[in-house]
């Protein structure tokens, strides 16, 4: 017959165990959420340093910002939405302050999207290094200078690239670098000029990209809007497009969208430096990464225009003079 | 006594165990748990995460933007009229605003009659807006191969939010006319590009407040000089002699002073570059003007303006009948 003392005495010592073993269940159901180290080693975490850094980066700047203009802040990071690796090259002349903050107000209200920003400069400039500091966007910041002899204007047409190639280049190389292929993180990669416009749609049409997609770009070309053309299958066929539609992607930077993990698995895909002509800039990347079966068309089956190539005038500052009329000290 | 002496080792055998157990368990917390075995097919998989993402969407558009109702509300007055580029820069103009808390745009159509462009964007916009329209009687329009600078741009369709926002105010009572008491009227053209932290600094205007506007009147920037707080000239390089020589995204008014002067309004017909000021004027003087952004030292705005497209293929396409479909919107 069990005395009450031994009954309470198996209680108190079962107690423990089965609350160990219920918290046990509980994280083989669902994985606790990592707390954010800073020192992390490991070739396995790698691909999670990523978006971890950035919850904490978030967070701080978040706070810091709190107190004027908390709307800023973009959207809470998803552990299941993939991640939008969004390339921009950018470089210094009067427009880029206002180019990159339109492009921020943009870019703020798109969920779970990692930021890269390559200056073509030969080190980090001040006034993007504090821009991109104020957004509170997730971004990774680089820099990387086009020589002088392959800058576009000129020079010959072999000899020069097109602007922006390097520091499209370093990104990719960052990515390659910085992601673990072997990892599960699920992510897309876009180029997006500074000074082009993007609808938030866009962002939600290409997040889903298994290969590679594919939707029309307006003001391009010459025309009110280029696109690749879709036969009944919903597969793409060809361009149209007027200015030499027989380029293996006769396609706009702006236009397409590259799963991250195409890009990982082949290493030496890059955008070619030399003897690229022009437009076909884009074909010289994609024609290693994917043939045309492999493309996936967005936009309401490339339908829908959700992108468009601006361009920004030159502000003309014929007032300012030799000398200067405005204060130097006053970032533009 | 035998029991006892069993339950005292037992009981320091288990609270060693669970202790090791518990240690063992807050460092697993550092750690990934891999999580592969979690064989959903694809199609649940990718509705699960359509799912999250609507949800994530709404949070965006129910967040603490609504919350914020006691700041002073900001009407922007934006003219806009067609042409290819329109629907890309309302697009980003729009992404801006969305950040502005209590922000009610204000946007007039230089038409006969609202264009199904702008009806269905501002519909799927997510904002608070008034879609209105005016349009700009020939003599003051500007033609094809006009220089930008000929006619005055935006004045009618300008006049035409004053005329509204003085008849809603005329009809707001008690709580919205309340509200109404501190609220702020600015002037925003399609194609500028404007920072988030104007609108912060343009809220709070008593009656006419000013800062600096990059890339406008051939400098990098334009702005009023400020010596103890106040405005005493205005640096610009070109006719610096006007009553108000500064942009029309280089100050806000006051709502209850645009209320107050009903007769205040944009000169269609005046000369170039005395459009603000034809407005200004009957409104405040130089002595009255509140600096703001730091007492006028920082840029905040920026007077960008979008290229043209080059049509010339579309236009040969469209010689030949094979234009691109004008379904299409662009």
């Amino acid at each position: 017959m069990l005395k009450r003392r031994d009954v309470l005495a198996l209680f108190l010592i079962l107690l423990p165990w089965a609350l160990l073993v219920t918290l046990w269940h509980q994280r083989a159901v669902n994985p606790l959420i990592p707390v954010p180290k800073d020192n992390r080693t490991g070739a396995t975490r790698r691909g999670y340093r990523l978006h971890e850094s950035c919850i904490t980066e978030n967070k701080r700047n978040t706070k810091a910002t709190q107190m004027k203009y908390f709307h800023q802040r973009p959207p809470p990071w998803s552990d299941t939405l993939p991640t939008l690796h969004v390339i921009t090259p950018t470089y210094s002349r009067p427009v880029q302050k206002a180019e990159l903050t339109r492009l921020t107000n943009t870019l703020l209200h798109v969920p779970n999207l990692h930021w890269l920003v390559v200056e073509d400069s030969a080190q980090k400039t001040a006034l993007v290094s504090r821009l991109l500091e104020n957004t509170g966007l997730n971004y990774t910041h680089l820099n990387v200078e086009t020589p002088e002899n392959l800058r576009t204007q000129k020079k010959p047409r072999n000899v020069r690239i097109p602007r922006g190639t390097m520091q499209r280049n370093l990104a990719l190389r960052w990515l390659r670098e910085n992601i673990n292929p072997n990892s599960s993180h699920k992510g897309v990669v876009y180029f997006a000029d500074d000074d082009n416009t993007y609808s938030l749609e866009l962002f939600e049409e290409m997040r889903w990209t298994r290969k590679a997609s594919v939707w029309p770009v307006a003001f391009v070309g010459g025309l009110r809007y280029e696109s690749p053309k879709i036969n009944s299958q919903g597969k793409v066929f060809g361009w149209r497009t007027v200015f030499d539609p027989r380029r293996p992607f006769a396609i706009d930077m702006a236009g397409f969208a590259l799963n991250l993990q195409l890009i990982l698995s082949k290493p030496q895909a890059y955008f070619k430096l030399k003897g690229v002509k022009g437009g076909y800039q884009e074909s010289s990347l994609l024609q290693d990464l994917v043939t045309l079966r492999d493309l996936e068309p967005k936009a309401a089956n490339c339908t829908k225009i959700l992108v468009w190539h601006t361009r920004t005038e030159r502000p003309l500052l014929v007032n300012e003079g030799k000398k200067g009329f405005t204060s130097g000290n006053v970032e533009v | 006594m035998r029991m006892r002496l069993k339950l005292k080792t037992v009981f320091v055998l288990y609270f060693m165990v669970s202790l090791l157990g518990l240690i063992y368990a807050l460092m697993q917390l550092g750690q990934r748990c891999d999580c592969r075995d979690h064989d959903m097919s694809r199609d649940v998989q990718i509705s699960q995460l359509r799912g999250e993402l609507q949800k994530l969407q709404e949070h965006i558009k129910t967040s603490e933007l609504s919350k914020k109702n006691d700041v002073p509300k900001i009407f922007v007055i934006t003219p806009t009229y067609a042409r290819l580029v329109q629907k890309a820069e309302l697009t980003r103009l729009s992404h801006t605003f969305l950040h502005v808390p209590q922000l009610h745009w204000i946007v007039v159509e230089d038409a006969p009659q609202p264009t199904p462009l702008v009806t269905d964007f501002l519909a799927a916009s997510g904002l608070t807006y008034t879609h209105l329209h005016k349009l700009t009687p020939k003599d003051r329009k500007l033609q094809e191969g006009d220089p930008s600078w000929l006619k005055p741009r935006g004045a009618e369709q300008r006049n035409e939010g004053l005329r509204w926002l003085r008849e809603m105010g005329a009809a707001a009572k008690g709580k919205e006319a309340a509200g109404l008491e501190e609220a702020v009227v600015y002037f925003a053209d399609d194609d500028n590009t404007y920072s988030l932290q104007l609108f912060e600094e343009m809220r709070y205007t008593y009656r006419v407040s000013v800062w600096p506007v990059g890339l406008v009147g051939g400098m990098k920037f334009e702005r009023p000089v400020v010596e103890d707080g106040k405005v005493v000239r205005f640096h610009t390089g070109w006719r610096p002699n006007r009553p108000f020589p500064i942009d029309m995204a280089g100050f806000a008014v006051s709502l209850r002073l645009v209320l107050t002067n009903p007769q205040a309004r944009f000169d269609g017909d005046a000369q170039m570059g005395f459009l603000e000021s034809s407005f200004l004027q009957n409104l405040v003087t130089m002595d009255d003007l509140e600096p703001k952004a730091d007492l006028c030292t920082k840029v905040l705005v920026w007077h960008t303006r979008t290229e043209k497209p080059k049509m010339k293929r579309e236009d040969a396409l469209q010689k030949q009948g094979l234009g691109s479909d004008p379904d299409v919107e662009v």
